[in-house]
């Protein structure tokens, strides 16, 4: 089947996921969610894919949240269901084997901005453009934000940017830690295949173990998580 | 009594905690006018936020506690964490917009703050090991879990105070402003946050705390029926009707 909101190829072992709308913001409706779940899936089975790169490249967004219209009149039952299927994707994004690169080309808002921090690494170009703007619409995030930015910028900071609704630019992303990189627009593309083509070349094994064990790292007693580490490494060594 | 230690001034929706402290102060007089104004807080629908300053001398400046015995320091913990947590459950924001030395009692107070803001002379630290004491007021928690591990044992172990500029690179501070419009500054933030939904500020800062604290998996439940709940609120329509029509929102924290 083919897709309506995004784009797929494969090229240097990168598999690039390209959301493109087709209108100037690409929206998080229920559609785009579930091409990306497919997509997802279809990557992490591609044996050509060392890596994955997603990004609204050249886009003015990478991407926003739902469509406020047809949120207005959800009632909890219908924000329930669209918060799981929001989450679930964020679930399967931690499961892929893969490393995914958020390559954040432009403006990404509220959903869009917990898409990002569903990425492995987010690559911003200086047009970066990033906020969260659910208080200044009666509601929170229902797509893992509220549990993720804390996480990566700290307490403090998530909450500034929650109440706030501010728009924060990629030189103030990259000093509080929400973004690893920060590339001028110009250059920006190339910089981001170059990251994604050089993490594509390494072993898909130590990969994967790297992924998963430092997501685990968050989760789990120090103890846990080495006894983990101990079996990857070892696994590392199966031929 | 708790007026004079701890003075609120009403300025539009954000009220205005003035904790200046002083030489005659003890930390339990301190932490218990604390605990009523924040009583006040809570109950006053009208505001919708809180600024924390200090007032001339340093930030909740307290007179040293002299000998306690093992029974009543561990009193004084008690009664001083469930003061600090009224202050972090406070249900709206409060911001610290603090300046000189900011240290014990003081820098237990600020992390309890929502986020803090700071002007150039800010310095910040936990001086108690000195004493052969530790911060007792949720500090060695609040610090650790918002610098990590590393730097909080740094301030922990040395007793020195840090400088503002170091603050912010470890997080400890949000926003640095010169000494002159610090306070003018971080009233101006706190007025903009106070036109967002009081509902979602409130619901957000809750599920942040909840969630921190307990794996990544049950967090994002937690926020996900949190969610759902803001689609029962009168300030969603409102918020969601007012971006349609590109108006303001009216937000009432229904």
């Amino acid at each position: 089947m083919p897709y309506k909101k995004l784009r797929i190829e494969v090229r240097n072992r990168v598999g690039y996921l390209i959301l493109d709308s087709g209108a100037r913001f690409n929206k998080l409706s229920v559609t785009t969610i579930r091409e990306l779940k497919r997509a997802f899936s279809q990557l992490d089975e591609d044996g050509r894919v060392g890596c994955i790169l997603l990004s609204g490249w050249p886009g003015e967004s990478f991407a926003v949240g739902a469509d406020i219209g047809q949120m207005r009149p959800f009632t909890p039952q219908d924000a329930l269901q669209f918060a799981e299927l929001g989450q679930s994707l964020f679930d399967q994004m931690e499961r892929v084997a893969k490393p995914i690169i958020g390559a954040l080309n432009g403006i990404t808002m509220g959903g869009g901005c917990d898409l990002a921090l569903a990425c492995d690494i987010r690559i911003a170009s200086d047009r970066l453009l990033i906020a969260h703007p659910g208080a200044r619409l009666g509601i929170i995030t229902g797509f893992c934000g509220t549990q993720k930015l804390p996480r990566l910028v700290g307490k403090n900071r998530a909450r500034e940017i929650f109440a706030t609704c501010d728009s924060y630019s990629a030189a103030e992303a990259l000093q509080m830690g929400l973004v690893d990189r920060v590339v001028p627009a110009d250059r920006y593309w190339d910089e981001a295949v170059a990251v994604a083509e050089r993490i594509a070349g390494m072993p898909p094994c130590s990969l994967a173990w790297a992924k998963r064990l430092i997501n685990m790292a968050e989760d789990c007693s120090l103890r846990s998580g080495c006894l983990a580490e101990q079996g990857a490494a070892s696994l590392c060594f199966v031929r | 009594m708790s007026e004079k230690i701890c003075r609120i001034e009403l300025e539009g929706p954000v009220a205005r905690l003035r904790i200046p402290g002083g030489p005659q102060l003890s930390r339990r007089d301190l932490l218990g006018a604390l605990r009523k104004q924040l009583d006040q807080l809570a109950a006053k629908e009208g505001v919708r936020g809180v600024l924390v300053c200090g007032q001339g001398v340093q930030f909740c400046q307290v007179v040293a506690d002299g000998q306690l015995t093992s029974p009543d320091a561990a009193r004084l913990s008690a009664f001083g964490q469930e003061a600090l947590f009224a202050l972090e459950g406070l249900g709206k924001p409060v911001v610290a917009a603090l300046s000189g030395e900011v240290s014990g009692l003081g820098l237990e107070l600020a992390l309890a703050c929502s986020f803090v803001v700071a002007d150039h002379s800010a310095r910040f630290g936990f001086p108690e090991i000195s004493l052969g004491r530790l911060p007792a007021f949720g500090g060695t928690q609040r610090l650790t879990r918002l610098v990590g591990r590393s730097v909080a044992k740094q301030l922990l172990f040395t007793g020195e105070l840090m400088s503002a500029e170091e603050a912010l690179r470890v997080r400890l501070v949000n926003r640095l402003y010169g000494a002159a419009e610090l306070e003018q500054a971080a009233m101006a933030l706190l007025q903009r946050v106070c036109t967002r939904s009081p509902l979602a500020l409130r619901v957000g800062g809750e599920v942040v705390d909840a969630g921190y604290d307990i794996d990544l998996k049950a967090a994002c439940l937690l926020e996900r029926d949190a969610f759902a709940l803001c689609f029962a609120s009168r300030d969603q329509k409102e918020g969601m009707g007012a971006f349609l029509e590109k108006r303001e929102p009216q937000f009432t924290g229904d």
